[in-house]
């Protein structure tokens, strides 16, 4: 069972500052492996574990992104490929050429991804690389099971769990509900860097259906929130009485 | 909560040049475990005054304890990178760091002073986590005194029958290996008593101003009889060793305070910049000012000196005067930072614990592992000689 996994150097969403107008700066802004991605790093781990095999985790360039790769391999991983690219790519540049990867460095059996970036979360690229691959593709699976040639989901919908199998080789993006990540230790992350790191040059492998990058980000802004600051004056039992109230009204309680 | 800041980064750089890199993916890889796992539990662990134990669980797994040595599973790291280490795991919890701090220099004083077979066995148990050990020093009546020890090994045969009590023993009732001083016909001399030997008791938790997530109590032993073997080293020799280990065992318990105090700092530097007063914050007002570089300067001094004392060590120097001026210097720094932030947060810094308890922790170690007054003598001594 040979398994890979893609994972994003994104933004680290908890270090991200704004500007006095409320604008991300993105500018300088820290990175670290997209959160949910370890998720998708410790099914893969998992799936090894049980079925055998390897684990080669994936990455598309973006500033210091080996450092994601580094800790995907601190984890367990057995080897890592970086895909460098001169210019940012959108999500359907960036699933081609990790589709083209795994199609050159494969053959793979599974294909896993989180359910989206934790900085963008546009959760695009895992269908997209399914299909590049012709492959099928299983999305926001909270449970995954490999038996024999196919894979078996149980898969997060809005208002139910359904359950969904496909035969191999399977694009599967997991939900973070699917297991706890494992910490390297520090024996591990010494190790890692011991472990075969391959870099790529997206140029290497683009053909004929390399498609142009053609979604632009003109602009990142926050989200404002505005609190209803509502004070309930008077004697407190008539404003507990209110707020009570209040709260019931919005089904808080 | 942050743990890792770029002025870890910087001091790597500064100290390990070609290795920062890959030390500081060591460092940050830890401090994203403490941030997760250990430091939102910490307010937890002083108020209910004990839980610290899956948290050193998980830090022996991620290998904490196995960073400084050489062999037997030891990762070989310079002292100033575990430094650093103890320093987030203070930061994110100083109990749990103080505790494992003590477990490791027992582990020192075997790896340095005892037999093969003990390296072979309790050093690799003790690494691993399998064991956790305890530091049995300090009796009721010596405590800085060291030579005036009261409990006695008295050799029967082919063992050694201990008796006398130890007192403000952390790690007490939990650990596996007890590491104690008892005096021999030839002198103090260091042993290896196992939890489950008949005669070991461990009395009722002590109650503490700070330090609550750690265990601290009394150690009786009442003819405990343990074999020669269990012998650290050359009889009557156990004086020698206790002083050289507690020589690196200083340095970490400043780089302890300086993690406190970072942690300390970063909350009142928070609360500067939202509090408001007389119609600006509190981080505009000059008197804000002063203290937050005065704070910043203390705490960057004490890291510096922490380093430079266990470069000496590295170096394989003699350090012994920079060791006790890295934990003078430190751990009173960390009282006075953590003081200065009560002060910022005012009536809420004195009622709130999550503010206060890092004061509490930080004014131990101005006491323990070698009072700030028996080690400005050692200071002092070797500047002027012994006094008369």
């Amino acid at each position: 069972m040979n398994v890979a996994v893609c994972v994003k150097h994104a933004i680290d969403e908890g270090e991200l500052r704004a500007d006095p107008s409320g604008r991300p700066q993105l500018q300088g802004a820290q990175a670290k492996m997209s959160t949910f991605d370890r998720n998708a790093v410790e099914e893969a781990l998992r799936v090894r574990e049980s079925k055998g095999g390897t684990v080669t985790v994936l990455s598309l360039g973006s500033p210091d992104w080996k450092k994601s790769l580094k800790e995907a391999l601190a984890m367990g991983c057995d080897r890592a490929i970086a895909l460098s690219s001169p210019s940012d790519l959108d999500a359907l540049a960036t699933s081609y050429y990790l589709s083209r990867a795994l199609q050159q460095k494969g053959p793979f059996d599974l294909v896993l991804l989180s359910e989206g970036a934790s900085d963008t979360y546009s959760g695009l690229v895992g269908p997209m690389i399914a299909g590049w691959m012709d492959a099928p593709f299983i999305g926001y699976a909270r449970k995954v099971q490999v038996e024999g040639s196919s894979v078996g989901a149980e898969v997060s919908l809005d208002d139910k769990t359904e359950r969904v199998d496909a035969a191999l080789p399977c694009v599967v993006s997991v939900v973070s509900e699917i297991n706890s990540p494992r910490y390297p230790t520090l024996l591990q992350i010494m190790q890692a860097s011991k472990k075969p790191m391959e870099e790529l040059s997206v140029d290497s492998l683009r053909d004929d259906r390399a498609p142009q990058v053609t979604l632009k980000v003109l602009d990142v802004a926050a989200q404002s929130v505005n609190r209803k600051k509502v004070i309930y004056e008077g004697p407190p039992e008539e404003s507990a009485r209110k707020l009570f109230d209040a709260l019931r009204k919005e089904g808080v309680i | 909560m942050k743990l890792f800041y770029p002025e870890h980064r910087r001091a790597l750089e500064v100290f390990y040049e070609k290795e920062a890199d890959n030390y500081s993916g060591l460092l940050e890889s830890l401090a994203g475990t403490l941030e997760k796992e250990v430091a939102p539990f910490s307010a937890t662990f002083d108020a209910n005054a004990g839980g610290i134990a899956k948290a050193r669980r998980l830090l022996f797994e991620q290998g904490l304890c196995r960073m400084p040595f050489e062999f037997h599973g030891g990762l070989s790291l310079p002292f100033g990178v575990y430094l650093l280490a103890m320093e987030l795991a203070g930061a994110a919890d100083a109990p749990t760091a103080m505790s494992l701090a003590i477990h490791n220099t027992v582990a020192e004083g075997i790896f340095r002073f005892g037999s093969d077979d003990q390296r072979k066995t309790v050093f690799g148990d003790l690494l691993s986590g399998r064991k956790l050990a305890s530091f049995s020093l300090t009796e009721p009546s010596s405590g800085s005194d060291a030579r005036s020890m009261h409990t006695t090994a008295t050799k029967e045969g082919s063992h050694y029958i201990i008796d006398g009590t130890k007192t403000f023993i952390t790690n007490a009732g939990e650990a596996e290996v007890y590491f104690v001083l008892a005096r021999t016909e030839k002198g103090p001399s260091a042993f290896l008593v196992e939890s489950s030997t008949p005669g070991l008791s461990v009395g009722a938790d002590i109650p503490k101003l700070g330090m609550r997530g750690s265990r601290t109590a009394e150690v009786r032993l009442d003819g405990c009889s343990v074999p020669e073997g269990s012998l650290v080293g050359e009889d009557g020799r156990g004086l020698d060793y206790v002083k050289s280990m507690l020589n690196g065992s200083r340095i970490v318990m400043g780089s302890i305070c300086v993690g406190i105090a970072l942690t300390s700092y970063q909350k009142g530097l928070a609360y500067a910049k939202e509090r408001r007063l007389f119609d600006k914050k509190l981080s505009d007002m000059q008197v804000t000012r002063e203290k937050v570089a005065n704070m910043r300067s203390d705490i960057t001094s004490s890291r510096v000196m922490c380093l430079y004392a266990s470069r000496l060590k590295d170096l394989g120097s003699e350090y012994a005067s920079e060791a006790a001026q890295a934990k003078v210097l430190s751990t009173e720094m960390a009282t006075r930072v953590c003081d200065q932030v009560i002060q910022l947060f005012g009536g809420y810094g004195y009622t709130n614990s999550d503010v206060h308890r890092h004061w509490r922790d930080a004014r131990l170690l101005t006491i323990g592992e070698g009072a700030s007054e028996v080690l400005r003598m050692l200071i002092a001594a070797k500047e002027l000689g012994a006094s008369g």
